[in-house]
């Protein structure tokens, strides 16, 4: 019956099956949205989505089904014979202008023609969904309004409110700020950073698990006589090397990248974390506070021969700057050099460590040549933009096994 | 449907809420339940029961909680340990099988209402291993050969603070909740709730002490709605005349708990 709203929804990424579909039928033939658009949509977010992250894409899928659609003939013909009653449209006129006024109070921008016509339209719309209009009608019982030249007061007050409000809902997106494509805030850093996860029981730690199985097997093979047997806990393996860019460019994006901080440093399910700070580019010295004050650095080689390649390595930075920070071997206005330009340095990198990538907070979608050197290190180094499913997605990346 | 779930007494639930649990008991699939810290998920459940007289049974999830918990223990060692000193009935498997969270909902002979409560808390496999025993309600005790079978479908109530993301085949089954923090109309309803003759002033200057404090920016951990309750109940006892909660903010303890965002609502009084 609504099977548009269906493929509407997935095509916007909603991740519907049949078998929830199959549910909100169900759902319809039980009755349990009552004969109103709000009802419906509240029925129908509640079954099919899972997540108050596509919450927004839901109101964006039934927005667009629900808003324009066509037409029914006859029943607009037999309406509009009803609206031409002319003791009707007093009380008619009464009930638009409420309608009318309470948007305005409400949303300015719309002004009452328009909420008119696309009332209207919404109205043809709904009754050719409910079969004819049979719906509909059965609930103007409730409206103030009687009998049969009353109806059309009582279907558009009925509709009005009953749209009106589900639209209300809908128009104002509220659950625009639970997408997961937006920046990242820093409970969802922890959900994304849990995904770092690779168990090992072969790391170098006593055996302090009681092993059960063993314990059993043992006790059973010594005729019912108690051996305990321990095991090495399960523990997660990652080693993590956090390098930030602190740069002035980064300033905009501080106090995400200082959520991003506090966060791997509250995970403890790590086995390491260590943590540098860097200046636009690295070169031959990390620093060890993001005020990146002279002096107050280890070597990059130093890092490299301690931090072996098991680590894993986020760098974050905006990745802009000049083409001379990136390729001279002199670019480092700040500090040493260490005789290779910035770009080499961060070659380096990539070959010393296996999984690393770069998370931008503010990465331009696709090619975008007129940031060169974020062009460049794009090139180098996987790069994501620093936001829910960007970090999944890097994630996912320092995840792989090769 | 003759048994609706409505607020109670102690609980005020949004029309949108009401209409979940509805659902949810109509067409007989769990409800999932998230949101904000402190916005009454588990109280939700112990809400529905009351309002429909059933059992409430809750499930506490741990992060060390496996799915086998729930079903049922076979209690091997007291068996040993029975076995070795001669026990009586040693050989009636039976005896040492206790029935888990899950199983006590399933064998109770009325409807009960069960709670799983923060499911999240869990490994990430949790969810995925009760399938099965959601959609059919049942499952099957290797030990005995038996197989246990809801006499009467529980009403399952879920509850997720989105610490981890839940399996997709999961969600599936469930009808989902995203409870979204009170408006000001709302949270005057379930503040009277709690308190029915606050005094009007006193609210009023508490409460839009504490919304302002929440659109704060700069504010880590927002209070929530537990918080405010708390508060309230703290100024009352305190004495507190209404005009000073704002100027002064009384036992602002109750309300922020981390001494950063302390400071930050102190800079701006």
């Amino acid at each position: 019956m609504f099977l548009k709203f269906f493929y509407k929804c997935r095509e916007k990424e909603l991740k519907i099956g049949l078998s929830e579909w199959l549910t909100l039928i169900d759902a319809l033939d039980q009755g349990l949205c009552g004969s109103q658009l709000t009802q419906f949509y509240y029925v129908a977010r509640m079954i099919l989505v899972k997540s108050e992250t596509d919450f927004d894409k839901f109101d964006t899928a039934f927005e667009e089904v629900f808003k324009g659609a066509q037409a029914d003939e006859e029943v607009t013909q037999q309406m509009l014979r009803w609206l031409d009653k002319p003791e009707l449209s007093e009380l008619l006129k009464k009930e638009e202008k409420r309608f009318g006024n309470q948007h305005t109070s409400e949303d300015n921008q719309i002004d009452k023609e328009d909420v008119e016509t696309r009332f209207k339209e919404r109205l043809k719309e709904q009754t050719e969904e409910h079969n004819g209009g049979s719906f509909w009608i059965g609930t103007t019982g409730s409206t103030p309004f009687g009998n049969t030249g009353n109806y059309v007061g009582g279907v558009r007050v009925g509709g009005a409110s009953g749209y009106q409000s589900a639209f209300e809902v809908v128009g104002q997106r509220k659950f625009r700020d639970f997408r997961d494509d937006r920046v990242l805030e820093s409970r969802q850093f922890q959900m994304a950073l849990r995904k770092l996860r690779q168990f090992s029981t072969r790391l170098e730690i006593p055996k302090t698990e009681l092993d059960i199985d063993a314990t059993i097997d043992k006790t059973c093979n010594n005729g019912g006589c108690l051996q305990i047997e321990m095991m090495r806990p399960r523990k997660n393996a990652v080693k993590l090397l956090l390098l930030m860019d602190s740069g002035g460019t980064m300033i905009p994006y501080s106090s995400l990248v200082n959520e991003l901080f506090q966060t791997v440093n509250k995970s403890n399910h790590f086995k390491d974390v260590k943590c540098y700070y860097f200046h636009n580019c690295i070169y031959s010295k990390v620093y060890k506070t993001p005020e990146c004050e002279n002096g107050d650095w280890i070597d990059t080689d130093w890092m490299f021969r301690n931090l072996d390649s098991d680590y894993k390595v986020i760098i974050v930075g905006d990745a802009a700057m000049a083409p001379e920070e990136l390729y001279s071997v002199t670019g480092n206005y700040r500090g040493p050099n260490g005789g290779l330009a910035g770009i080499d340095w961060l070659k380096l990198m990539k070959s010393h460590y296996k999984r690393i990538i770069w998370m931008n907070p503010k990465m331009a979608p696709g090619r975008a040549p007129w940031r060169e050197a974020e062009t460049a290190i794009k090139e180098l180094l996987p790069m994501y933009k620093l936001t829910v499913s960007g970090l999944n997605e890097g994630m996912k990346k320092l995840m792989e096994t090769r | 449907m003759e048994n609706n779930f409505n607020s109670t007494e102690e609980y005020v639930a949004s029309e949108e809420l009401m209409a979940s649990v509805n659902v949810a008991m109509a067409l007989k699939k769990p409800l999932l339940i998230k949101g904000e810290p402190g916005t009454g998920k588990t109280m939700l459940a112990q809400a529905v029961a009351k309002s429909l007289g059933l059992r409430l049974i809750i499930w506490n999830v741990k992060s060390t909680t496996k799915a086998q918990d729930g079903l049922y223990m076979y209690d091997t060692i007291q068996r040993l340990y029975d076995g070795q000193f001669g026990e009586e009935g040693v050989d009636d498997i039976a005896r040492y099988i206790k029935l888990g969270k899950l199983g006590e909902a399933f064998e109770s002979e009325e409807q009960v209402v069960l709670l799983i409560d923060e499911i999240d808390k869990a490994d990430l496999e949790f969810p995925n291993d009760l399938l099965w025993e959601l959609d059919q309600m049942e499952f099957y005790i290797h030990e005995t050969k038996r197989t246990v079978k809801a006499k009467k479908r529980p009403i399952v109530i879920i509850t997720s603070n989105a610490e981890k993301e839940l399996p997709d085949a999961f969600l599936r089954r469930c009808i989902f909740h995203y409870i979204a923090f009170p408006d000001e109309a709302l949270m005057r309803e379930i503040v009277k709730v709690h308190f029915p003759d606050v005094e009007e002033n006193l609210l009023k200057n508490a409460m839009d002490t504490f919304y302002w404090i929440r659109s704060m920016r700069e504010v880590r951990k927002k209070p929530s709605t537990s918080e405010l309750i708390d508060w309230i109940n703290a100024l009352q006892i305190g004495g507190i005349p209404a005009d000073k909660i704002r100027s002064e903010l009384p036992f602002i303890g109750v309300v922020v708990k981390k001494d950063e965002d302390l400071e930050t609502v102190k800079h701006y009084v």
